[in-house]
């Protein structure tokens, strides 16, 4: 990893998410606009800067995230954008342009395009569009490809873009996942009855649900040999990576957590570690019922025969559920830990679930040198990702 | 840089399309655009149309109630083309089976039905059982879910290499043994408001107003359908299908720009192709910047297979369908034995080209 870009809640760049943080704040308030009869706990990216008039009016909320996102990574790598002329894209997002359209699309088409720009806002309807406005905005024309695997995305594009480096595919990668908030998303998570009113409690036994909220990383991937050819400046190392499905049910995750297991020990299996190797792990930890259940029963299958019970953080009591950004950020997250040798606790945890082979974090940030550490992502449909990070070459 | 990895090969194909649902190689026989009769349209509109069908008699127990078309039809095709590789679910390790998935569009329809219930109730008073439906990747899953295929599964999409993307992402999860099979599954449903923006885009093919016989003209017809193919690493002992091989992918790369014939050139490594299948997108073959392409690539010995102009009706993720219909019309004999390049070009100096060998 040679850049970390990031929009979100705490404003755009890694070192606003880190302050913000570890000062403990919490973005998630109280909304009621963002639909009629809506009234629940988000967190806002309140600060985007406006793009340019003729690209903003082509761009979602979505693509716009992820363009800014980009920049940050770009500029936060040292080098400029030519330098990336060649590179691929693997960008996430579950929302795409969701933001642009609404039911008269559905109720009469042909009208709803004629509306003044009508064409150009369902253009970007198509997840794929959040890839080309990243390539199209900094002139990038290797190997472009956008995923979406609902909340494991962003999470998953970092494990493909990895892929798409070992096979030779490009030589530096740009990847990530963007969401934003938007009535579709906020009222199906509704309807399931997966949210929480109040500022989530993930992990906690008396936890209610989540909360949604938005942003944007965008990671700069390279071969270390590359890196280091060209003296860049290695923020970490992507050590390890895995992809399992659950394979059994459209939104409930294996109340086991076994799909998450089988991906927490492939990954490890890649990086050449031992359960007593890795020091944290930025969980998926969403603050549902179902999720975080069987998230635990995962960490006690995954780490059996660990000297230590594993420590555990869900940082999505923070800023809420960015979906398909979820998992970008929290690589983020988690690279930000293992750099600065912090491990974030679970903001409002006070009754954790009963799993001896974890260590829920919570209360004050605890500090230690952290060689390894973990991110964890699932989503609806069973997806899986995981990621292992070291702090440095090695 | 254009790898040279260990190729895969392809061991199963099946399919959803204006043909019905089939597995293995789609019969060539002329294909109608028939009339759009889902939705009310101001006058006659047509498109290569799937015919309904009762998915449990294609797939016995398949339980399709509530899913976007989309998903049916993935698990449909999926399911096909796994029986056509001869594999036996129950004799593998389903935590090695992949699944990756190509879409433009994702569950289009169901997307429009959960706009219209919020319109009509309230964004308070959606559908818990549709929401989670519209996700693009909800297919996908439900290839995963009916099949118990635990390993990687994967939704992605490009603009016009949807189809092509996923069978790079899916041979790289093979070549770097994070699975033993994959599926790979792409297509897109039609539906009203994508049929609509094509309309008033202007980008509908004469044909898609007039009853009259089908005339390739400028602009496209849309389609739609999806198709599927069994993805298993080449030359090992211990592959699960039945052995047969339609073709082996030696390499792949897509970009959305650069020097498309010096990268090509690098990837046939001065071979030269016998066969070239054209999957231009969105226009045809001898018209498109592919048959420049093409020409460049190769001597003139080649033989050049057109796109389909079903496979062109689907908007980036017709190369499946491109490939089967290649594979489907390719001369027997000697004269298509090297080997076989699928090509294709976007209008924004975009490519995309898979380097395959006939067995």
């Amino acid at each position: 990893m040679t850049g970390v870009g990031v929009v979100s809640p705490y404003g755009i760049g890694l070192d606003r998410l880190q302050a913000g943080m570890l000062s403990g704040k919490c973005c998630l308030s109280p909304t009621k606009d963002l639909y009629s009869g809506f009234e629940g706990s988000t967190a806002q990216v309140l600060e985007l800067p406006p793009l340019a008039e003729d690209i903003s009016s082509r761009y979602s909320r979505t693509d716009q995230l992820a363009v800014m996102a980009a920049q940050d990574a770009i500029a936060n790598s040292g080098c400029d954008s030519s330098a990336f002329r060649e590179s691929g894209i693997m960008m996430a997002s579950t929302v795409g342009g969701l933001t642009e359209i609404d039911a008269g699309i559905a109720k009469d088409p042909a009208a709803w395009y004629r509306r003044p720009g009508g064409l150009s806002r369902a253009a970007s309807y198509p997840f794929a569009h959040v890839a080309d406005a990243v390539g199209e905005h900094f002139g990038i024309r290797g190997p472009r490809c956008a995923i979406s695997v609902a909340c494991a995305s962003g999470a998953m594009s970092i494990a493909l873009a990895a892929n798409m480096l070992l096979d030779g595919s490009a030589r530096i990668v740009l990847a990530g996942g963007c969401d934003p908030l938007c009535p579709f998303t906020l009222s199906g998570f509704n309807s399931l009855r997966a949210l929480d009113p109040d500022p989530c409690s993930p992990f906690d036994q008396n936890r209610k649900g989540t909360n949604l909220g938005e942003g944007s990383a965008v990671l700069i991937l390279e071969t270390l040999a590359g890196a280091t050819a060209r003296n860049a400046n290695v923020l970490a190392v992507l050590r390890g990576w895995a992809m399992t499905n659950d394979a059994f049910h459209p939104t409930a995750p294996h109340k086991e957590g076994n799909g998450l297991a089988d991906c927490i020990r492939l990954s490890m299996e890649m990086a050449e570690v031992s359960v007593d190797d890795i020091g944290y792990v930025n969980a998926h930890g969403t603050g549902t019922p179902l999720n975080d259940s069987a998230e635990a029963n995962a960490y006690e299958t995954a780490f059996r025969g660990r000297s230590r019970p594993i420590p555990v953080s869900s940082t999505k009591s923070y800023f809420g559920h960015c979906l398909g950004a979820a998992g970008a950020l929290e690589a983020a997250i988690t690279i930000m830990a293992s750099r600065s040798g912090t491990l974030i606790p679970t903001l409002r945890l006070t009754n954790p679930i009963e799993s001896p082979g974890v260590d829920w974090l919570r209360g004050e940030v605890k500090r230690q040198p952290l060689p390894l550490a973990m991110s964890a992502s699932s989503g609806f449909g069973g997806s899986n990702t995981v990621l292992i990070f070291g702090s440095g070459p090695s | 840089m254009i790898p040279h990895l260990p190729s895969v090969t392809i061991t199963g194909i099946g399919s959803v399309s204006p043909h019905g649902p089939l597995a293995g190689l789609i019969p060539l026989s002329p294909l109608e655009p028939t009339a759009i009769s889902a939705w009310t349209t101001t006058g006659h509109r047509r498109a290569f149309l799937v015919p309904p069908f009762r998915p449990a008699d294609v797939v016995p127990g398949v339980k399709t109630r509530r899913l976007d078309r989309l998903s049916v039809w993935a698990l449909i095709a999926a399911s096909l083309a796994i029986k056509d590789a001869g594999i036996d679910l129950t004799q593998v390790d389903r935590s090695r089976v992949a699944v990756v998935f190509a879409t433009a569009f994702g569950c289009v329809e169901l997307t429009e039905a959960f706009y219209l219930s919020a319109a009509a109730n309230g964004w308070n008073q959606t559908d818990p059982i549709t929401f989670p439906e519209t996700l693009a990747s909800a297919p996908a899953s439900h290839v995963s879910m009916f099949h118990s295929l635990r390993g990687p599964n994967i939704t992605v999409s490009n603009k016009y290499f949807s189809g092509e993307c996923a069978m790079i992402q899916a041979a790289g999860l093979l070549r770097h043994g994070q699975a033993d099979i994959a599926i790979i599954i792409a297509g897109d449903a039609l539906a009203r408001s994508t049929y609509s923006w094509y309309e008033e885009a202007g980008l509908l093919s004469p044909a898609c107003y007039h009853l009259d016989p089908f005339v390739e003209a400028d602009g496209f017809i849309p389609s739609e359908g999806v198709a599927a193919l069994v993805l298993e690493p080449s030359g090992r002992g211990d592959v699960q299908s039945s052995g047969r091989s339609y073709a082996r992918m030696r390499s792949g790369y897509w970009a959305a720009g650069g020097n498309s014939a010096e990268r090509i050139g690098q990837m046939l490594g001065g071979s030269v192709p016998s066969l070239i299948i054209c999957s231009g997108n969105g226009a045809p073959c001898a018209i498109s910047p592919t048959a420049d392409l093409a020409r460049e690539s190769a001597d003139d010995g080649a033989i050049v297979i057109r796109a389909q102009s079903f496979a062109q009706g689907l908007a980036g993720t017709g190369a499946l369908f491109h490939l089967i219909f290649g594979l489907s019309s390719k001369p027997s004999g000697s004269s298509a034995s090297g080997p076989v390049l699928l090509l294709g070009t976007a209008r924004d100096n975009g490519f995309a080209a898979l380097l395959l060998e006939l067995p």
